[in-house]
């Protein structure tokens, strides 16, 4: 169904927040316009108190009586907007008509009236009078846009794009131009398709309105992708502008491309409004985990605003983007003027991870000693760890139990030690260290369940498996565990699976499938059939074999109904049979 | 209890599919349902038994799909039926025998995708299979091919749901009035609302003729006004040129029309509305009306199995939802239509139904039981994640519903 969108697809929510924007100054400058006037008014704002009180307690029926008893005071503009809420409760809006008669008599200028007698008008259905209420505000106030914009506003709002599109070219014809309404003309352009001249209207309303960005943003994002580029290339053009790059970036994350998002936003100027840009993409990229664009955006921030703060942030990002080199020059030790005990405490465990990932554990120890008397004996053991395994990833086993053994008994019974044992073959200690870590990362469940499988106490091929993950070379881990499953019949078709898991983590499913398979064929009682079913059928997907991938998954559902990945696999079979969107 | 395929290998007599709560599945029971009688099998229906369960014969192929699709179900030897069938015959519920898969129909634009409308959706989720058909298809005489025909939110006053208030210009309508103004040519037809009133008058003949009629949305309306105004202008000048008739109203013959009468079109080109019929009025902002449940009529099974099975649902209140049209005004209802779900105390109705010549039509207000605001450019309804859904169950119901063999009324 199609219609039903037009009254909300023209930003409804946009322009409510818009529309609280302009009540709020139209309030203002009615009250200044009121006091200046107040002769005829009474001063006794009483009766609008008593009012608010009343409809706060849902008694709208009082309340109306208050509100009209307030109409001619100095709160008139407040109670005129009190009483078009309570007698749209009691549905009787029709009574709003008569006593906003009386004030645009008194004061046909007033555009909070005007608006108001508009909006009940819309909301009687009476159209008609809807429009020669517009057309006699446009006579008593020729030159004013404010007629234009309500009304266009309130068409928009009803889903009638072309009516408001005309209002608006009658506005530009009779004003000498739209330059006050450029918020609607863009509504109206996008509820219309036009999207680049709706990117084109939103750009000359952020000019002084950089606010609406996100009502822009949001007018915007349902866009066609053939049409984006157009929209690019108004918010592209010269002269630049923040608020509109800030938009470009908020909906290139709408559309579904981060990446994008940063181009937008990368070449800005260094100044605040640049930062708070930058510093906003950052910390959405954080929360996403995004930490390449973290990095980036952070890394902008600093050339205009070098804090310690943002500095460490830039540091984290770059570390976990993968680029500890990075992280030791975004945040160096000696910058920023921080004491010693704040440096031990924040940047120097990034360091330490940085300086082991980078294979240089020599310098992370000799940077511990430097700062060994402000290192409490846990932050000491953590760091031991860190160190532990940049010796790990330069092969010298020995160094890396010796820095565990010398950070003190912490460290030396740690999940680390515990790593350490496993590498080692050590099945016995590393079942005993390996439960004591915090995280719960995969690698660690792996190990913890490879381990817990195997029967005897040691096992030097598994070790040197986990070794070769641990050094990031996953084709030779890949390897090294299928050739221990020969050897390790207990745990065979885990180590086979994550063999499978670490091909597909490669994009190589033509290694991949022929583990999955061996495991569902000679392991079909293990706990990894299923899964490893489950995988082999999304990877015969991902290769187009859909047919295959639908034998895989009914496979799945009927040889294992109780297995826990039976949702999964029958949402797969859906999306595969294209039974579902 | 037994669930899926693994629990019990014995072969018993029957599947008895529950429809109440205990089900996992309940829109894939209905496409198992199907696929039995596709496979010549024969079902039963039970009415108001557990919700409207089927019984179904024992087979390997019907466990298999049960065990693949979730569907929940419980095999029953010869004591268990006819202890069932004992309750049945000592309350208000009856066994329906249902005999053939009916060949099915969708009236749908060619380039729609399935996600577009409810009832493709719920086809397509239960895996009963349909046709789509469009106005090429109609006017070639095709519709004798079907026994069941669902209508599109398709607007047969030839308005294009008078899309151009708001999407003059947008790519996609201006695409739309393009493709049927071609079609209408193509066809032999001099406008979009020549060639809807035409397609809407062979659907009054299919159902004249003995065909099952199953129409939602804003297709429910139009096609009603289309039948009584068939000889008179009913668009606006957007649509075909020339300004609706002033005496529209005064010239619709309402005998030619299958559910209402007496309606009152509406004449403003501007206004998004098409009659008095929808009770809502969803897209006249000074007229709409807020949404609510509705509940459905428990009908006597035996006295009145039709009915009964429209209606056979494990909820007996449903959340509304909008549509082009929402609702239909129970003032303009014709004296015999049967009126199978109300909202308490409104002046409108959500769900009827009535005969026509020698077949059947109902009408389901709205267009998606799971997206009660559903607008342009949402996303479209998951039905794996309403898989009990109440509103989904009445368009299946209507599926099934010309399976079922004819009974004697026991009046």
């Amino acid at each position: 169904m199609r219609s039903s969108r037009k009254r909300l697809d023209v930003g409804s929510l946009t322009l409510d927040v818009a529309l609280v924007a302009v009540v709020a100054c139209l309030l203002q400058t009615s009250n200044v316009k009121l006091q200046a006037q107040s002769a005829p008014f009474q001063r006794d704002s009483a009766a609008f108190y008593r009012a608010m009180d009343l409809e706060g307690a849902g008694k709208y029926r009082e309340a109306g009586a208050e509100f009209r008893r307030a109409l001619f005071t100095s709160t008139s503009v407040s109670s005129l907007l009190g009483l078009e809420r309570v007698y749209a409760e009691l549905k009787i809006t029709d009574s709003l008509l008569v006593p906003l008669d009386s004030l645009i008599r008194a004061y046909p200028k007033e555009p909070v009236y005007r608006s108001v007698q508009l909006r009940s008008l819309q909301s009687l259905g009476r159209e008609p009078d809807q429009r020669q209420a517009f057309e006699k505000w446009v006579v008593d106030a020729p030159k004013d846009p404010a007629p234009y914009r309500e009304y266009s506003r309130q068409l928009l709002q009803q889903g009638q794009a072309i009516r408001a599109d005309s209002i608006l070219a009658r506005a530009r014809i009779q004003l000498g131009g739209t330059g006050d309404l450029q918020l609607e003309v863009a509504q109206s352009r996008a509820a219309l398709g036009q999207w680049e001249e709706s990117a084109k209207s939103w750009r000359l309303a952020l000019i002084n309105a950089p606010y609406l960005e996100q009502a822009a943003a949001y007018s915007l994002a349902p866009a066609p992708l053939q049409l984006r580029d157009p929209i690019r290339a108004q918010f592209f053009a010269p002269p630049l502008l923040v608020a509109a790059r800030r938009t470009l970036a908020t909906l290139e994350s709408t559309w579904g491309s981060p990446a994008n998002g940063w181009v937008a936003l990368r070449d800005l100027p260094p100044d605040s409004a640049s930062a708070n840009a930058w510093l906003d993409f950052a910390q959405r990229a954080e929360a996403e985990e995004r930490w390449t664009h973290a990095r980036e955006a952070l890394s902008a921030v600093l050339k205009y605003k070098n804090t310690p703060d943002i500095a460490l942030r830039a540091a984290v990002a770059a570390l976990n983007s993968g680029d500890p080199g990075g992280a030791l020059s975004l945040a160096p030790l000696t910058g920023g003027g921080a004491d010693s005990a704040r440096v031990a405490r924040t940047l120097l465990p990034v360091h330490i991870r940085a300086l082991a990932a980078l294979g240089r554990p020599a310098t992370a120890e000799r940077l511990v000693t430097s700062y060994e008397r402000w290192l409490t004996p846990t932050a000491r053991a953590t760091l031991a760890r860190s160190i532990a395994f940049g010796w790990v990833r330069i092969g010298d086993m020995g160094r890396a139990r010796t820095a565990l053994t010398v950070a003190g008994p912490d460290a030396d019974s740690s999940d680390a030690a515990g790593w350490l044992a496993l590498y080692a073959g050590d099945l016995v200690t590393a079942r005993r260290l390996l439960r004591t870590g915090g995280d719960a990362s995969p690698e660690l469940a792996l190990a913890l369940g490879a381990v817990a499988r195997v029967k005897g106490d040691s096992s030097l091929e598994l070790g040197q498996a986990f070794l070769k993950l641990a050094r990031a070379d996953t084709a030779g881990a890949a390897s090294a565990l299928v050739e221990c499953a020969e050897k390790l019949p207990d745990v065979a078709s885990l180590l086979i699976y994550t063999a499978g898991q670490l091909r597909a983590a490669q994009r190589n499913d033509a290694q991949a499938i022929p583990l999955y398979q061996r495991v569902v064929e000679q392991y079909a009682m293990s706990a990894e059939a299923p899964t490893a079913e489950l995988e082999w059928a999304r990877a015969l997907q991902r290769r187009g074999d859909s047919a295959s991938a639908v034998q895989r998954l009914e496979h799945l559902i009927l040889s294992y109904p109780q297995s826990a990945l039976v949702p999964q696999a029958r949402r797969d079979l859906e999306l595969v049979r294209q039974a579902i969107p | 209890l037994v669930l899926g395929l693994a629990a019990s290998s014995a072969r018993a007599q029957q599947l008895l599919v529950p429809m109440d709560d205990q089900q996992q599945n309940h829109l894939k029971a209905y496409g198992l349902t199907f696929a039995a009688l596709k496979a010549g099998m024969k079902a039963e229906w039970l009415l108001n038994y557990r919700g409207g369960s089927f019984l179904l014969p024992d087979t390997p192929e019907l466990r298999r799909r049960a065990g693949l699709d979730g569907i929940t179900m419980e095999p029953v030897g010869v004591g268990e039926v006819n202890s069932i069938r004992a309750e049945i015959a000592n309350s208000n519920m009856d066994a329906i025998p249902l005999e053939k898969a009916p060949r099915v129909a969708v009236y749908t634009p060619p380039d729609a995708p399935p996600w577009d409308d409810a009832v493709t959706l719920a086809l397509k989720y239960a895996g009963i299979e349909y046709t789509p058909i469009y106005d090429d298809e109609v006017e070639k005489g095709d519709l004798s091919k079907y026994d069941w025909l669902h209508l599109h939110h398709e607007d047969f006053t030839g308005q294009l749901n008078k899309f151009h208030l708001g999407y003059r210009d947008a790519s996609w309508f201006v695409d739309l009035v393009q493709k049927n103004a071609s079609t209408a040519r193509r066809l032999g037809f001099t406008n979009i609302p020549a060639l809807k009133k035409s397609v809407a008058e062979k659907i009054r003949l299919f159902v004249e003729r003995g065909g099952f009629l199953f129409a939602m949305c804003g297709a429910t309306e139009t096609l009603e006004l289309a039948m009584a105004g068939n000889s008179v202008d009913l668009a606006g000048a957007f649509a075909d040129g020339s300004p609706m008739d002033e005496n529209a109203d005064a010239k619709m013959d309402w005998k030619r029309s299958l559910a209402f009468q007496n309606a009152h079109l509406e004449q403003s080109p501007f206004v998004n509305s098409m009659s008095d019929i929808d009770g809502h009025q969803v897209n006249v902002p000074g007229r709409r009306q807020p949404l609510g449940a509705f509940t459905l009529f428990n009908f006597s099974a035996k006295f009145d199995p039709v009915n009964a099975m429209l209606v056979q649902n494990h909820r007996s209140v449903i959340p509304d939802f909008f549509g082009v049209t929402t609702s239909f005004t129970k003032a303009l209802l014709k004296p015999g239509d049967s009126i199978l779900a109300f909202e308490e105390g409104a002046p409108w109705v959500k769900y009827v139904h009535g005969d026509y010549g020698k077949g059947t039509w109902t009408y389901y207000g709205g267009h998606d039981p799971e997206d009660p605001q559903h607008a342009i450019g949402n996303p479209p309804t998951d039905l794996s994640l309403h898989k009990g859904s109440p509103g989904y169950r009445l368009i299946l119901n209507n599926v099934l519903f010309p399976a079922a063999k004819k009974k004697p009324l026991k009046t």
